[in-house]
């Protein structure tokens, strides 16, 4: 058993709700996954990676590739037909309290506001509510949502209502947090600002990011690595590490080095496709 | 919450007030002054359209007549539609969350639902009885498809986005079900709501037609009888105000209770 495994075991009794000082999150592994579905399509063909504890990696490949599939295995949604998926040493078989997930959409529940739908969690998952208030303030300030505690989701905007749906991922303090196209329907300028606010977030709260994009800028501007896809069938063809310093700024988008990244990756799932 | 609804609710209503009356009113009361005015004019008789002010001296003389038949049909109507609504929820909960129930029961109530439930009122009266049961059986029967069909719908309509979150934080059916299923189903379970009160009223009214010796269905066809046309505008007038304000009733509810809907 990995320590990352045994401190988070250590943690969990008070993990719902404490900011306590989690140090890093948990590491993800995938070891020959495949994924065939009943009808025979063979959406993951062989999936091989690792996500360090406390590391930001993205997921980027064009639509059809499989990463949205290869996220719900690692969320425990779905099955693998082969391989091995595992968080420290623990092999997934389900849904788990240290992960969160981050849909396309916000999903909240429209007859919550905001605070209630930020209590949500806690309750599916059966965790203590004492402390919830302060957690949840905590995270609405990050997010510069504290005077929409009270407010009912139909009086956000669709920026407003994503960064409600990272406060839910976040409330109970998982050790990972999934990230399934969380800003793809958004517009441009909101999307740039939930990425600052992403890093942010990240930034303060430590936890071990996956994040499925098919933006090629968001990959690099986000990301500690970029794990490069190509479809039919789904596999992982490159794993590029993004050297960029931290914190990132808008600005740094305009740097040679950020766009030779974007260059690298661009050719990467280009060659892909003529294959 | 519910504070915040009402205050909500009352901010709707002053705003919206005087365009959702007045207008209406106002034709209401142009028609009413026109029917009068026909009447006098043309001397209709009483037996074929009596004026209104002939309707309103029924209602004004004769009111103890009509308030006793008023409250078995009143009573029957509510009841009928309560446990339509009990009933209704129920079998699409089990429709929902049972595949072999769904594929033996789901065929015969769209069956059932295409027989004109108001053909078969004779037949009710045959099992249940001239009693208040064949009433309610028939009230029951007419209102109780559109609450299954609608509640099924509404316990179906729920993006399986929502329901992979839900399992993702490891929620169990029955949570699942309170917290998200049933709360994302009730605006459909509102709109069933409303298309069974109306045809509750229908329901206890032909069963009283066919067999009743009290209740608003009764006066109708006794007044018929007896060439009493007032007295049966009267009766079907109260009727009308009855359903009005059960309708009116629901709809308050669902604002009150459907507050996240605009």
């Amino acid at each position: 058993m990995s320590s990352a495994t045994a401190s988070l075991r250590l943690e969990e009794p008070i993990a719902g709700i404490t900011t306590s000082s989690h140090a890093g999150g948990s590491s993800v592994t995938a070891k020959n996954v495949k994924k065939i579905y009943d009808s025979g399509l063979q959406a993951i063909s062989n999936a091989d990676f690792h996500v360090s504890a406390g590391e930001f990696v993205s997921l980027l490949g064009p639509s059809g590739c499989g990463k949205s599939t290869l996220l719900m295995m690692v969320a425990g949604l779905l099955q693998a037909t082969e391989g091995h998926l595992s968080i420290g040493s623990e092999a997934i078989d389900g849904p788990r309290k240290d992960i969160s997930v981050v849909f396309q959409s916000p999903v909240l529940l429209p007859w919550r506001t905001v605070l209630e739908n930020l209590r949500l969690p806690l309750e599916m998952l059966n965790l203590p509510t004492e402390g919830f208030e302060d957690r949840a303030q905590h995270l609405l300030n990050i997010t510069k949502l504290a005077p929409f505690a009270d407010a009912l989701p139909s009086e956000l905007s669709g920026g407003m209502k994503q960064r409600v749906a990272i406060c839910r991922a976040l409330v109970h303090n998982p050790s990972i947090l999934l990230m399934d196209e969380p800003f793809s329907a958004l517009d441009a300028m909101t999307r740039d600002e939930m990425a600052l606010e992403l890093l942010n977030i990240w930034d303060k709260e430590k936890k071990t990011v996956l994040f499925v994009t098919h933006g090629i800028r968001e990959a690099v501007f986000l990301s500690d690595r970029v794990l490069v896809m190509a479809r039919r069938p789904g596999r992982i063809i490159q794993d590029i590490k993004i050297d960029l310093p931290r914190p990132r700024t808008l600005e740094m988008q305009e740097t040679d080095e950020f766009n030779a990244y974007v260059g690298i990756l661009r050719r990467s799932i280009n060659a892909s496709h003529e294959v | 919450m519910l504070t915040k609804s009402l205050t909500r609710l009352r901010g709707q209503l002053a705003q919206t007030d005087r365009q959702l009356w007045l207008w209406p009113a106002l034709t209401t009361i142009c028609m009413i002054i026109v029917w009068e005015a026909f009447v006098r004019i043309y001397q209709v008789t009483p037996v074929v359209l009596p004026a209104p002010s002939a309707i309103l001296r029924v209602f004004v003389d004769r009111y103890e007549l009509l308030l006793t038949n008023l409250w078995p049909t009143f009573y029957q109507i509510v009841l009928g539609f309560a446990l339509s609504v009990v009933g209704g929820v129920a079998v699409a909960i089990a429709l929902t969350y049972s595949k072999v129930f769904e594929r033996s029961a789901y065929p015969m109530i769209v069956v059932a639902q295409i027989v004109p439930k108001v053909a078969v009122a004779p037949l009710l009266v045959l099992w249940f009885g001239m009693g208040d049961l064949s009433r309610l059986a028939l009230a029951f029967l007419v209102a109780f498809f559109p609450m299954v069909v609608n509640t099924a719908a509404g316990l179906a309509a729920i993006d399986s986005d929502t329901l992979r979150m839900a399992r993702s934080y490891m929620g169990s059916r029955t949570k699942i079900f309170t917290k998200i299923r049933l709360p994302n189903a009730l605006p459909h379970i509102f709109a069933g709501m409303k298309i069974s009160i109306t045809l509750a009223v229908i329901g206890v009214i032909v069963a009283e037609f066919v067999a009743s010796q009290q209740g608003i269905g009764y006066l109708i066809i006794w007044s018929n009888g007896l060439l009493d046309t007032p007295m049966m505008f009267a009766a079907i007038i109260l009727l009308s105000v009855v359903g009005l304000v059960l309708y009116g009733l629901i709809a308050a509810f669902e604002k009150l209770i459907v507050y996240w809907q605009t």
